[in-house]
């Protein structure tokens, strides 16, 4: 079972690597925000299978900080990406 | 965003203590019990109730929770179904795209009940929220703009409004 | 039984990996940064869903299972929050394209 699960996990990293490839590609820095979402998602995946495999406790604990922080990092970032007309006529839209 | 709000009355302490209970409750789990600990759980939970009754002040709505259960099952659905078709799109050799701009006018008014619909069917098969128009309508992002996407968002409206109440 | 459980497990697993490959393949064949989202957010998500279902019988207390769940959810929170405003933020860049 430990195997398999590494395996897992490692496969998931590699489809997460190409995907990077291509979101990092750009064109934008908005585009760019995807990697956060992919690392995300698919780090997070590949930490829950090593915790399982390997036993390690604090593996969980990273992955629910990771969530956390994808999250707040990509918020953020949209934010600070976004021209300032556009936030201003989103607001006037609410 | 919470400047209109601070004018309602006090937060009513009900929803305080039930919020502080559920942020307890995550600190709990997510650390363990230690009664060594249990000040640091506290003080996260008091500081997280805070917030959010800062950012998420208490309004009149109530989720019923019989709907919300059913509605929850047929979301759950739902979100397994948009996983599947995105990956069939992606994986057929011919690329079966589609894609494209469909305008939807939401019935929703409040901004919060508006921005939770949004945030759903973004998890919705095919579709994907833009934001809004200038008219105020949803401008959604389809994989495939042949569908009858109004038709269904319409659907998952009345099944969203059926949960929420207002007193 | 136990054979039974870790045979849910490879197949939960499995399935959720292949969605991983899938919302990839989808990244790189993908014409334009909103269909991409599409594939980033959906395929993703259901690809760690399923990896959350395949792991849980194999957690080794109550709070550990709770744990994968509490995690699960918050992604989805995230990813469903997020992927709007980033469409929002292609769409005011790109003005339709």
């Amino acid at each position: 079972m430990t195997e398999f699960l590494l395996g897992a996990a490692g496969f998931v990293l590699l489809t997460v690597a190409i995907g990077l490839i291509r979101v990092l590609g750009g064109p934008g820095n908005v585009d760019r925000t995807m990697a956060v979402q992919l690392l995300g998602t698919g780090g997070i995946a590949a930490l829950l299978l090593v915790a399982a495999a390997t036993g390690v406790r604090g593996a969980e604990d990273v992955a629910l900080g990771l969530a956390l922080l994808a999250a707040f990092a990509s918020v953020a970032f949209v934010n600070s990406a976004a021209p300032e007309d556009d936030r201003e006529a989103g607001r006037a839209n609410e | 965003m919470s400047t209109s709000s601070d004018s309602r009355a006090g937060p009513p302490v009900r929803v305080a203590v039930g919020r502080a209970a559920l942020f307890l409750a995550f600190w709990l789990m997510s650390a363990g019990y230690q009664p060594a600990d249990l000040p640091v759980g506290l003080l996260a939970a008091a500081a997280a109730t805070w917030a959010s009754l800062r950012l998420l002040p208490p309004t009149a709505t109530r989720l019923r929770l019989s709907s919300l259960i059913m509605f929850s099952l047929h979301f759950f659905r739902q979100s397994v179904i948009s996983g599947i078709e995105v990956a069939r799109i992606a994986c057929d050799p011919r690329l079966p795209l589609r894609a494209g701009f469909v305008v939807y006018r939401c019935r929703l008014r409040s901004a919060g009940e508006r921005g939770v619909f949004c945030a759903l069917s973004s998890l919705l098969p095919g579709t994907l929220p833009t934001g809004t128009n200038e008219d105020g309508d949803l401008l959604i992002h389809c994989l495939d703009v042949t569908r009858p996407v109004v038709a269904s968002l319409t659907e998952e409206e009345t099944l969203f409004t059926r949960v929420l109440r207002h007193d | 039984m136990n054979t039974a459980i870790d045979i849910f497990t490879v197949v939960a697993i499995c399935a959720g990996a292949a969605f991983f490959m899938a919302g990839s393949v989808g990244l790189l064949r993908f014409p334009d940064s909103l269909t991409r989202l599409h594939a980033l957010t959906k395929a993703d998500n259901l690809g760690l869903g399923l990896i959350v279902l395949g792991l849980l019988p194999q957690a080794d207390s109550l709070l550990g299972g709770l744990k994968l769940v509490a995690v699960w959810l918050l992604v989805q929170l995230a990813s469903a929050t997020v992927a709007q405003l980033i469409a929002q933020a292609l769409r005011h860049r790109g003005r339709g394209t």
